[in-house]
C-alpha cells in the first residue's frame, strides 16, 4: 500500500483504460452515495476530473459537502487505486471539458448510450490522498 | 420487505457490487463487495468484503451506521442503490461463499463478454470474503442511466 498526495504518472493509464470508475459521496445530512461514472481524466498530480452526465446525488452531494473517495479499477492488473478528493469547480467549457466530450461521446457508443450519455460539465477535484490496493492485500 | 424484482435482479441479473460508508466528519469510503445475499426477512442484505477494503468501514459504521450499496448488470448498466442501516456483521457461512463463487463468476463472465478479458483475470477481481456487512435495506434508487435515474422506488415515491 501506497499513500500519498501527489499522483504518480502510473496511474494515467489506469484513468484511459475506459473502464468505469466508482465515486463514493456523502449529503450534508451523513448518507452515503455509491455511483458507477463512465469517465475520470487525469488533469495534474494533484487534480482529476469526473464527468458529470446527470443532475444527480452524486452532483448536489459534492456541492454541499466537497469530500468524495474514487475508486479506478485496473482490471489488467487486479488492483485498484483508491483517491480521496475534494470537489473544487465545474468546467463546462474549454479543452478539459471538450476532451472528456469527445470520450464520452466514444462510450456512448460503444455501450449503447447514444442520447443518454451527454456531458454536462467536468467536475474537477483536488486529490488529498491515494492508496493502492493490489491482490497482496486481501492476502493474509 | 425488498420487492420481488429487485430480489430478482440481486440474485440474477447483478454482476458487479460496491458500497459506501461515511465516516464522523462526512468523509466518505469505498469497499468493493465480493458478494451479497438477501436474508429470509427480505430486509437484510449480507455484504461479503474482503480485507483490503476495510480502511474506514467499522469506524463509521460504529460511529453512525449509514451504509449504502450499489448493484450492476454489467452490459445493460440495469443498476439499482440500496440504503440502509448497519445491523451488525457475521461469521462467513457455506451459503456466503457460494454468494461469493456466484458473484465471481457472474463479473467474470460480464467481463469476457463485453470487455474481453479472460473470465480468470475477472475471477481474481473480485476478492474472497473476510467479513459481512448485514444492513437493513431503508430505501432503494434506480441508478441505470436515463430519465428515471435518481428515482426512489421503494418504499415508492408519492404521486
Amino acid at each position: 500500500m501506497i499513500r500519498g498526495a501527489l499522483l504518480p504518472q502510473e496511474i494515467r493509464a489506469v484513468m484511459d483504460n475506459g473502464v468505469p470508475a466508482v465515486v463514493v459521496t456523502c449529503s450534508a445530512d451523513g448518507v452515503p452515495n455509491a455511483t458507477i461514472v463512465s469517465h475520470a481524466r487525469y488533469i495534474d498530480e494533484s487534480h482529476i476530473a469526473l464527468s458529470f452526465q446527470f443532475f444527480n446525488k452524486t452532483t448536489r452531494n459534492v456541492r454541499e459537502n466537497p469530500h468524495a473517495c474514487v475508486a479506478l479499477n485496473d482490471l489488467a492488473g487486479s488492483a485498484q487505486w483508491i483517491l480521496g478528493v475534494q470537489y473544487d469547480h465545474s468546467e463546462t467549457q474549454g479543452p478539459i471539458f471538450e476532451e472528456m466530450d469527445m470520450r464520452i461521446e466514444a462510450i456512448a457508443s460503444v455501450s449503447g448510450m447514444s442520447g443518454i450519455f451527454k456531458l454536462r460539465a467536468a467536475d474537477v477535484y483536488r486529490v488529498k490522498s491515494y492508496r493502492l490496493l493490489s491482490n497482496e492485500d486481501s492476502i493474509e | 420487505m425488498i420487492p420481488g424484482a429487485l430480489l430478482d435482479f440481486l440474485e440474477g441479473r447483478g454482476s458487479f457490487a460496491v458500497a459506501g460508508t461515511r465516516d464522523a466528519n462526512l468523509v466518505p469510503h469505498v469497499h468493493y463487495v465480493s458478494g451479497w445475499l438477501v436474508e429470509p426477512d427480505r430486509q437484510t442484505i449480507r455484504c461479503l468484503i474482503n480485507r483490503a477494503y476495510l480502511d474506514g468501514l467499522f469506524g463509521s459504521l460504529e460511529d453512525n451506521g449509514q451504509f449504502c450499496l450499489t448493484v450492476e448488470q454489467i452490459g445493460t448498466h440495469e443498476t439499482y442503490q440500496f440504503k440502509g442501516m448497519y445491523v451488525g456483521s457475521a461469521d462467513l457461512t457455506d451459503a456466503d461463499l457460494a454468494a461469493h463463487h456466484r458473484a465471481s463468476q457472474k463479473f467474470a463472465k460480464a467481463l469476457s463478454l463485453f470487455v474481453g478479458y479472460p473470465e480468470p483475470v475477472g475471477r481474481s477481481f473480485i476478492r474472497r470474503p473476510d467479513v459481512i456487512v448485514r444492513f437493513a435495506v431503508r430505501e432503494v434508487f434506480v441508478q441505470t442511466p436515463g430519465p428515471v435515474a435518481g428515482r426512489r422506488i421503494f418504499p415508492s415515491e408519492e404521486p
